[in-house]
Parts: structure tokens; C-alpha cells; sequence
């Protein structure tokens, strides 16, 4: 029975997004219900899995209509759920499931709603599908449905500024994407005739032709457009901004991960390329330069959504850093944060969508003293933005910390000074990312209020409930990470490291000895666990002191005076040296004036390279293609 | 033990926040020389502080105008309790050459309850600093005499 | 039993008590000594107890426009974290807490203090502090690069081909193989270090985010009273806690095995390098602007810390 579930899961969202667009338009409670019936059920039959295959370490083999592989050939198509997919496949029902209740009243608004309602359970089924699949062509088919539906959904709001040339754009270069990724997918099956991935990367195992190499650099390039990596970045920026924000969180959090899952497996199980030198310093670079771009590009934004998806790109930049580097501690740490980034970048992204809900501008600088009118987002923003800054005791910090211990380690154990510069870059862009955080919640939550928002009040309950799921598991994150990591993390980098067990569950006992696969050897992980509850312990501690003093205090201290709203009283003004206290806010575009006037070089030529026009990203994405190609083909035998 | 620690405290670290109400700046040098080297007021703690939430003794030079008029009592509101107002030299005394001038609207002490009162066109350093110590002295009574 | 002894740990010693009154005794002295390079009397010793007990007896002013939660927690958040710091340095072979990851422990919690210091300024609601908050990020900015690198060198030197990441791990290291100092190679990230110090405590030539006479007093603006006082306490334990970092890091090879007499040689040298670090470059300087601050700490200081490094990794 438990090997259907896979399936089921995500039948039921295909069938679920048929149903919507039959019988939605007559109805928006039919519509509701059939959405969030099908997520729901998606979700259930996924996390149904959790205890077999996480906890029991079971791998759960499919093979569709039962065409098992005959005299060692697999001629079906096959899902194969080890702990490596199902880690993203709980991540990515997650997501899905909350951006749903959070849609229904975000975009009430809008009109059209059946088609939003059968694009988001295409796009959710074509994630779904995409991870649980254990089929070369069947991933292709599912990267093709997310991104049509995906880029359909960025210009669902076309009556906005830029929300057709931005799904244009992502149209362009996600089709390129694609079209790399299916003639790699063709070179593969002309050389290895199976399209399974497990019979695939048995027939690898004794080493990479020519063919095989130039696969592999198609199928890399690819993924690597579908997560948005420099140089593929420019379509995700205007992408985010423009598609609903219900959407932009899915972006972030489950097509991004799509992609770098595409690209775990790829180069993982499918071409064991892990141990080649040169294609973990591919990695490494791309995603070092990845992590860096995204955050000083971020730093020069002033709307809020596009100043998320820079960062997206450049938290995803750490996750392709931290697995390129082929150590169990590294492969540990990029899927942790994979993972935390889902949870904090969908938080920044719902609270993002209850700012414009409820004021009508992403702009930040127009916007200002919102913690006031809506105080509940606020915590959970600043919640969003402790957590990608990396402050403890939120998810986070333990993530990153993971991530630098990795890069450390590796560079003392290989004594290759660039790791060391990796982890110096690392640190850098996690305090940028402060920086910017801090930048937006002065230009947004703090400061003085605009007298356009002078009527914002709270967003309702059923955006807020995904807000305060999502804040809470950050903090878990952050706190009981031990947990996490034996009940999760372990498993799946486990899994992603055997191969040979991969190959054998779908194709039968012994069938990868017998092609000589050997599994990687992958450097053990030496770990420093800080142990986050003796240092909430002690915070405590410290804590109930000052209170206990405050407390007993409060008749020698001074009072405190605090203004009642309809008082007009000067001395509760804001200090303006004696005038009356105006309206002048202090945010967006004036914040780190220091650090943009010494970067002004290269502020200018980013700001010249990202032009807006799809050709010269066109071009990127070819170039890259290209380089990477001979890169592989020159130092890869 | 506390409150006598505290009412001691606030004796020995007077914060000073300088207002000019349209003085000749005659005043104000003076008010700045106390503090270099030479007369050092910083021995017994006094220190300019550069918000009037940070003040514990306003030190308030010239006649009252009418444009300073409105900012003056603004940020003497905005200064938190106990608080102690210093007016420094003749003019906001009597307003000295200034007064009957179209521009000039009276005494400080027609607008706020003033404390010390240092006169002289300009006072010297020492009395200067004589009235600012008077100055922490009336800060102590009034820290006792607060309500907590 | 434990418990009683980890109170007084927490609590008195190394923790709350010991770190506030040398904080505040080390802001003293660097008044003091400053007061006297420019040829005058200066305050007594003890003028910063007196000033933090003066605010706490104003009375606290809350704005219009200011956020109440986060204006009043903020500074409760920066002193806690700064004497939760106390408890990780090790005094000479004493270590109250220690763990194995110890070091990067100590790089977040040195970030909240400021972190704290700039949600405090920005929930003010006033506009001075919105400069001064974006001249404080900036300058954190410039100062955690060459920060992260000395870490990573004193780690790596220590650690040898495994990393050592913990406090008193280093000070062992060190009593066995003498100070850090005088391994010659640590010698630019110690330099580099002594200049990371001013721009952590917020002192001049470093202050641009707290400029008294042109932003009017930056994030602190709207401050009074007990919260204003907290963080000027914050500000003095930090002087200490930085020092006693450096201390640590470098000079940890004093030992002499009394926990009272290695608490004040540590408070003797932490004074020495207080006057050294902080009061000197104070006196002869003038304020940088934030440009040029970035631009200071991003190439000079910076530079110093990649020389260690690249050493340290060249085996020397």
C-alpha cells in the first residue's frame, strides 16, 4: 500500500488542478475546497512516508503499471523515494500547503481565480513529481510543467507594471534551461538506452566518455537555470517581484530546491561525479560567487520583493557552496540550510505580502512605522530576518555555522587556501545580509509613519496562521537542532552518499556490484556541536536577573512615561532640535550611503551588466553553457 | 541605600544640554572653555550631552527672541524630570542692550521656572562653574524629593 | 549543589557583577587618562558608576513614534548578551563554560550588542537615529571582515591541522607553547585586532555612528533614563570583554594558577590595553567619516589579518 503514496500524491494535485478549472469559475467556495482538499491530501500521503523511509530507512521502489525491469533492463518509468527525496518532498508539500491557505484571502482581489487555482496545483504537482521521480525524461516532464506553470503564474497579475516582460523573460531563459536539460537527458539515453536513473548511473560507474561529459555539463547547466545561480540570476529577480506573493514564496522556496535537488541527484547518484576534484571546485565557485553578487546587488534594491529574491539567489548560492563540497559535514549543511531557507525566505516573503496587502506598494521607500498597525507581522519579519542573518537561537545560525565549519574543515584537510577565503566570503555576505535586513525593517516596520498608511490595520487570521507555523519551526530549527539532524539530515545525506543501495532497491539485489559501483568515499564529519540549550539556559538566566531587578527597582528608578495616542504633548515628540516633528523618514534608498558611495565602481557596472534586456541574459546562460563544458571537458578524464 | 545612592549620582554627573536663544555668543564660548583644560569642569563630571533626553541641566544663553521662543519651551519640555534650568549671563536675565528690541520677547523667567541664574556680560569661568555646582545641588533636592 | 555554584558563575563571577563593575571601572580609567593626556584633572575613577546610577534615577521618556517593545528590550538584550560573553573568555586557565565551538559562539553573540544598539535606534522612530543606525551597520560591515580573519588564523595557528575553536583549548595551547604574541606570525592579526577594538566599543576615531554634535547622539537619541543607562553599561562591559578577548587570544600564556590573582593581572592588562587601543588613538585623532572608516578596515586592517592568515597557513 505505502508504495502507491508517492504516486497518489501527486495525482492528486494534477487531478486536483483538473477539477479547480471544471467546477471553480461557478463557485469560490468549491475552488477553496478542491485547492486545499488536494494540498492537504498531497501533504498527508507524504508525510504518511515520513516514518518508513526516514525513521525505518526504507527505500520505497515504484515502477508504473508494474513494467518492472526485465533481464536487467528497466523499460518503466519509476519513483524511488530514499530520504534524499522525501527531505525535499516534505519541504516542498510544506510550502505548497501554506501558500495555499495563505492565498485565499491574499488574492481575493483578484479576478481569474480558477486558472490561479489550477496553475498553483500544476506548479505544486510538477515540484512533487519532479523529486519523487526516479526517471530521467519523467524529470524533464515535470521541469517543463513547473516552469510553464510557473512563469504563467508571474504574469498572472498583468494588469501590473512589468509582470508580462518579467514572465517573458523567465520564459526565455528557463526555456534554455530546458532545452539543455533535455539534450543532455537525449545524449544520456543514446548512450545508456534506459532513462531510469538507477540503471543509468550503475552504466557510469566505470567512468565518463566524452558523451558522458558533455551530458553531464548539459544537465548541470540546466538545474543550475532552474535554481536561479549566477549567471542565470537576472529572470528570478523581476520574476519574484512581479508573480503574487502567494507564488513568489513557492518560488523561493520549493522551485529553487527543485532545482538544487536536480543537481544533488545529477551530479550525486546519476554520474557519481562527486569525487572529481574539478567539478567540486565548479561548485564551490559558482556558488561562492553566486552567495556574493546576490547580496551586494540585494544591498542597492529599494523594493521590497526584489530585495527577497536577491537574497534568495544568494542563500542559494550557500546551499550550492556547502554540497559542492563533497564532505559529509558539507552535504549535511547545504541540505540543512536548504531546508531553513524554505522556512525564513517563506516567512519574509508572506510577511512581504501582508505589507502590500494591506498598503498597496512594495516600495520601500514610500512605506514606514508600519510595526505600529501591524504589530503581529512585525515579530514574525523580524523573527524571518534574524533567521537569515544567522543570529542565534534561530535556524539560521546553526545552518550557517554548519556551512563554515564545512568550507574550514575542507580547506585544513585539503590545504587549499581558496576554501579558507570561502569561508571569509561566507561570513562577509551573512553580515550584508544583516545589513539589509536591518535596512528594511527600519525603511518598513520602524520609523515614522507615512500618511498614506495611516488606515493600515492587521492582515486576517488565515495569512497570519501561515506567518506564525512557519516562525515557529525557524525557532525550532534553531533550537532542537539535534533533532533535526538525527531525524532528517543524517538520513538524507546517508542516502545521498549510497549509491550502490539506490541502484539496488529499483534494479534488484546485486545489480550495482556487478557493474562495479563503488560508493564515494566521503570524509567523515567532525563536528563542534554548540549546544544551543545550554546557551538558551544561560540567556535565561541572565534574563530573569534583570528582571527580577527591574522588578524590585521600580520604586527608586525613574518612571517611565510613555505618551497616550491622543496626547499632544512636545515632550513626547520626536526630537527635530526644537521644530515640530514632521514627516521624515529615514529609509530605503537613504540607509548605507557610506558603503554604496566606496563601492561605487562596482555598483555601476552590475547595475550596466543586469540591463533588463532577455538577449544579453540569453547570451549569459549560452556562455555559461559553454564554459562549463570546456571546463569539464578539459579537467575531467 | 539605593535612593541615597542614586540622589548622590545625579549631584555628581550633571549632564549639560546648551540652548541659544539668539545670544551674542559671547556666553556660549564661555560656557565651552569651561570645559577645556584650563578650568576643566569635566572633574566633577559635567559633560555636554547632544539630545535634550540626555540632559540633566539646561544652560539656556541669550534673550528669549521670537523666533526661538516656541523651540525653546519644545525642547525644555522634552527634557526628562529632574531637571534643572540654567540661565547663563544677563540676557536672558533682563535681556540686557536687547531689551524693548521688536525681536526679543522678555526674560526666561517669564516662560520657565528658572534655577540658577549666572549673571555677567559674559560671567567669568569660576562663576560659571559656581553656579553650575549650585545647579547639581538644586538637582539632588529635587531627586529626593521626587515621588519614587 | 552545581546549580548554586553555576548561579554564582552566571551571576557574580565571571558573569553579571564582575564584568559591570570592571566595565565601568575600565570606561573610568579611560576617561581619566584621557583627561590627563590633555593636560587636565579629568572625572574620578568612579564618575561612570555615578553616571549609570544617575540614569537609572531619571525618569524614561517613550515617543510618539517609537516602538515600546523594542525600544525597552533592546538594551536589556545588549547587556545580557555582553555578560553572557563574560562567561565564555577564559581568565587564564578559568573558564566558567566552555564548549568546543566556543570561538564562533563568541563572533554571533559580539553581533547582538550591536545588532541590539541599532533595532533600539530604529524602533526610536526619529530620524537621526535612521542615520545613525545605517552609519552603525556599516561600521559593523567594516570591522566583522578582518574580525572573522584574526579568528580564523588564531584557530588555525592553535589548532594545527584540526581546528581549535575553543576558548580553553587556546589558553592551554598556550601555556604550553607560550603567548600567541610572540609567535611572530600572529603578530600583523594582532595589530589588526588592537584596531578591530575602538570600532567594536564605539570610541573615537570610530564613533561616526554615535556623533554627538552632528547626528545628536545617533540611535540614542531618544533614550532617557534606566534604558539610556543600560546601554552606556553595555558600551563599558564591551570595552572589558574585548579586551579580555584579545587578552585570550594572545596573552594567554600567564598562569599562575590563583583565580583571584589571574582576575586582576587580567583586569591590569586589559587597562593597559584599554589605554593603548582606545584612550591613545582618541586623543590623537579626529573622527573619520563612514566612507572612509569602510574604506580604513576593508584595506589597512584587513590587509594586516590576511598577512596572519596567509602565514599561519604557510605553516609559520
Amino acid at each position: 500500500m505505502m508504495q502507491h503514496f508517492p504516486v497518489l500524491a501527486v495525482m492528486v494535485l494534477f487531478l486536483g488542478a483538473f477539477l479547480v478549472e471544471i467546477f471553480g469559475s461557478k463557485s469560490r467556495l468549491t475552488r477553496n475546497i478542491i485547492a486545499l482538499a488536494a494540498a492537504s491530501l498531497s501533504f498527508v500521503f507524504i508525510a504518511a512516508l515520513v516514518k518508513p523511509v526516514m525513521i525505518d530507512g526504507q527505500i520505497i521502489s515504484y515502477w508504473m503499471g508494474n513494467w518492472t525491469p526485465v533481464e536487467g533492463y528497466a523499460i518503466g518509468i519509476g519513483y524511488e523515494i530514499d530520504q534524499l527525496n522525501l527531505f525535499f518532498a516534505l519541504l516542498v508539500v510544506l510550502t505548497f500547503l501554506l501558500s495555499g491557505i495563505y492565498s485565499i484571502r491574499y488574492m481575493e482581489k483578484d479576478r481569474h481565480l480558477g486558472h490561479y487555482y489550477t496553475l498553483y496545483l500544476m506548479l505544486s504537482g510538477g515540484v512533487l513529481g519532479l523529486v519523487l521521480t526516479g526517471d530521467m525524461f519523467n524529470m524533464f516532464v515535470m521541469v517543463e510543467i513547473m516552469t510553464f506553470a510557473a512563469v504563467a503564474l508571474t504574469a498572472f497579475r498583468n494588469n501590473g507594471r512589468g509582470a508580462l516582460e518579467a514572465a517573458f523573460k523567465y520564459l526565455v531563459i528557463g526555456s534554455i534551461g530546458s532545452s539543455m536539460t533535455l539534450t543532455g537527458i537525449a545524449l544520456l539515453y543514446m548512450q545508456c538506452h534506459t532513462l531510469s536513473m538507477a540503471q543509468i548511473s550503475a552504466m557510469l560507474a566505470k567512468g565518463l566518455s566524452p558523451t558522458g561529459i558533455m551530458a553531464l555539463a548539459l544537465i548541470f547547466i540546466g538545474f543550475g537555470v532552474k535554481s536561479f545561480i549566477v549567471p542565470f540570476h537576472a529572470p528570478a529577480a523581476d520574476a519574484y517581484a512581479a508573480a503574487p506573493t502567494s507564488i513568489s514564496m513557492i518560488f523561493s522556496g520549493m522551485v529553487n530546491k527543485a532545482g538544487v535537488y536536480g543537481m544533488i541527484r545529477i551530479v550525486y547518484t546519476v554520474f557519481q561525479a562527486m569525487d572529481l576534484e574539478p567539478m567540486s571546485l565548479l561548485l564551490v565557485f559558482l556558488g561562492t560567487i553566486t552567495m556574493f553578487i546576490g547580496v551586494t546587488m540585494a544591498l542597492a534594491q529599494h523594493d521590497f520583493k526584489r530585495l527577497l529574491a536577491f537574497h534568495s539567489i544568494s542563500q542559494i548560492g550557500y546551499v550550492i557552496t556547502a554540497v559542492g563540497l563533497g564532505t559529509a559535514l558539507g552535504i549535511t549543511g547545504g541540505l540543512f540550510h536548504a531546508m531553513n531557507h524554505t522556512l525564513f525566505k517563506g516567512l519574509l516573503f508572506l510577511c512581504a505580502g501582508a505589507v502590500l496587502y494591506r498598503t498597496g506598494t512594495t516600495d520601500l521607500d514610500k512605506l514606514g512605522g508600519l510595526s505600529k498597525k501591524m504589530p503581529k507581522t512585525a515579530i514574525c519579519f523580524l523573527v524571518g530576518a534574524f533567521s537569515i542573518s544567522g543570529l542565534p537561537p534561530f535556524n539560521g545560525f546553526a545552518s550557517k555555522w554548519m556551512v563554515y565549519q564545512a568550507t574550514y574543515s575542507k580547506a585544513v584537510e585539503t590545504g587549499n587556501f581558496a576554501y579558507a577565503l570561502v569561508t571569509v566570503i561566507a561570513v562577509v555576505v551573512s553580515v550584508m545580509t544583516l545589513a539589509s535586513f536591518i535596512k528594511v525593517t527600519q525603511a518598513v516596520f520602524f520609523g515614522q509613519l507615512p500618511e498614506s498608511c495611516e488606515n493600515v490595520t492587521e492582515v486576517p487570521l488565515s495569512m497570519r496562521i501561515p506567518m506564525w507555523i512557519m516562525s515557529a519551526l525557524c525557532i525550532f530549527g534553531g533550537v532542537c537542532y539535534g533533532f533535526v539532524n538525527k531525524y532528517l539530515l543524517a538520513p538524507a545525506t546517508e542516502a545521498a552518499i549510497n549509491v550502490s543501495r539506490y541502484i539496488d532497491v529499483m534494479m534488484g539485489d546485486g545489480y550495482a556490484a556487478s557493474y562495479g559501483v563503488v560508493d564515494m568515499t566521503v570524509a567523515p564529519a567532525g563536528f563542534s556541536y554548540w549546544d544551543p540549550l545550554v546557551w538558551l539556559v544561560l540567556f535565561i538566566v541572565v534574563l530573569l536577573a534583570f528582571c527580577i531587578v527591574i522588578v524590585t527597582g521600580r520604586n527608586t528608578r525613574g518612571e517611565v512615561l510613555e505618551a497616550k495616542p491622543e496626547l499632544v504633548d512636545p515632550k513626547y515628540d520626536t526630537f527635530f532640535s526644537g521644530e515640530e516633528s514632521m514627516h521624515s523618514h529615514v529609509g530605503g534608498s537613504d540607509l548605507f550611503w557610506g558603503f554604496r558611495t566606496d563601492w561605487k565602481g562596482y555598483f555601476d557596472f552590475m547595475q550596466g551588466m543586469h540591463s533588463g534586456i532577455v538577449n544579453d541574459y540569453a547570451i549569459w546562460a549560452v556562455t555559461a553553457t559553454g564554459c562549463a563544458a570546456l571546463f569539464m571537458f578539459l579537467f575531467i578524464h | 541605600m539605593f535612593k541615597k545612592l542614586i540622589a548622590d549620582s545625579t549631584a555628581k554627573s550633571p549632564w549639560i544640554y546648551h540652548i541659544n536663544t539668539g545670544s551674542c555668543n559671547g556666553c556660549d564660548i564661555e560656557l565651552v572653555a569651561v570645559l577645556t583644560p584650563r578650568y576643566d569642569a569635566e572633574r566633577f563630571g559635567f559633560k555636554l550631552a547632544g539630545t535634550p533626553r540626555h540632559a540633566d541641566i539646561v544652560v539656556v544663553s541669550g534673550p528669549i527672541t521670537t523666533q526661538s521662543k516656541e523651540r525653546l519651551i519644545r525642547t525644555l519640555a522634552q527634557v526628562p524630570e529632574p531637571k534643572c534650568v540654567v540661565s547663563l549671563g544677563s540676557c536672558p536675565r533682563s535681556c540686557n542692550v536687547f531689551k524693548g528690541s521688536y525681536s526679543v520677547e522678555g526674560p526666561l523667567e517669564n516662560f520657565v521656572h528658572v534655577d540658577v541664574s549666572v549673571a555677567g556680560c559674559t560671567p567669568k569661568p569660576e562663576a560659571v562653574i559656581e553656579g553650575l555646582y549650585k545647579a547639581t545641588e538644586i538637582l539632588k533636592q529635587k531627586r529626593e524629593a521626587m515621588k519614587k | 549543589m552545581t546549580i548554586l555554584k553555576d548561579l554564582f558563575y552566571i551571576l557574580v563571577f565571571p558573569g553579571a557583577l564582575f564584568a559591570a563593575v570592571i566595565g565601568l571601572l575600565l570606561a573610568g580609567i579611560d576617561r581619566k587618562v584621557l583627561a590627563r593626556m590633555q593636560k587636565r584633572v579629568g572625572p574620578p575613577l568612579r564618575q561612570p558608576f555615578y553616571d549609570f546610577f544617575k540614569l537609572m534615577g531619571k525618569e524614561t521618556i517613550i515617543p510618539h513614534a517609537a516602538n515600546k517593545a523594542a525600544y525597552l528590550a533592546a538594551p536589556v538584550m545588549s547587556v545580557a548578551s555582553l555578560m553572557l560573553m563574560m562567561l565564555f573568555i577564559p581568565i587564564f586557565g578559568f573558564s566558567a563554560f566552555s564548549g568546543r565551538a566556543d570561538l564562533i559562539v563568541l563572533l554571533y553573540l559580539i553581533t547582538i550588542p550591536g545588532v541590539a544598539l541599532i533595532i533600539g535606534g530604529s524602533a526610536s522612530g526619529s530620524p537621526y537615529a535612521g542615520i545613525g543606525i545605517s552609519r552603525e551597520m556599516v561600521t559593523m560591515m567594516a570591522y566583522e571582515l578582518p574580525f572573522i580573519i584574526v579568528l580564523l588564523a588564531v584557530a588555525r595557528k592553535v589548532g594545527g591541522s584540526e581546528l581549535c575553536f575553543s576558548m580553553q583549548g587556546i589558553a592551554d595551547w598556550q601555556a604550553a607553547n607560550g603567548c600567541a604574541l610572540f609567535h611572530w606570525a600572529l603578530i600583523p592579526a594582532a595589530i589588526a585586532m588592537l584596531l578591530v577594538i575602538p570600532a567594536e566599543v564605539g570610541t573615537q576615531p570610530f564613533d561616526v555612528a554615535e556623533a554627538e554634535t552632528e547626528i545628536c547622539e545617533g540611535p540614542l537619541i531618544e533614550y532617557s533614563g534606566a534604558p539610556l543607562g543600560l546601554f552606556k553599561l553595555a558600551t563599558a562591559i564591551k570595552m572589558f570583554v574585548m579586551t579580555a578577548l584579545f587578552t585570550a587570544l594572545f596573552l594567554g600564556g600567564i598562569r599562575t594558577g590563583f583565580v583571584a590573582l589571574d582576575a586582576v593581572i587580567l583586569v591590569a592588562i586589559c587597562a593597559v590595553l584599554t589605554v593603548l587601543c582606545m584612550t591613545l588613538i582618541h586623543a590623537v585623532t579626529a573622527r573619520l567619516k563612514i566612507e572612509h572608516l569602510f574604506k580604513f578596515y576593508w584595506t589597512i586592517v584587513t590587509g594586516l589579518a590576511l598577512i596572519s592568515l596567509i602565514l599561519v597557513w604557510l605553516g609559520l
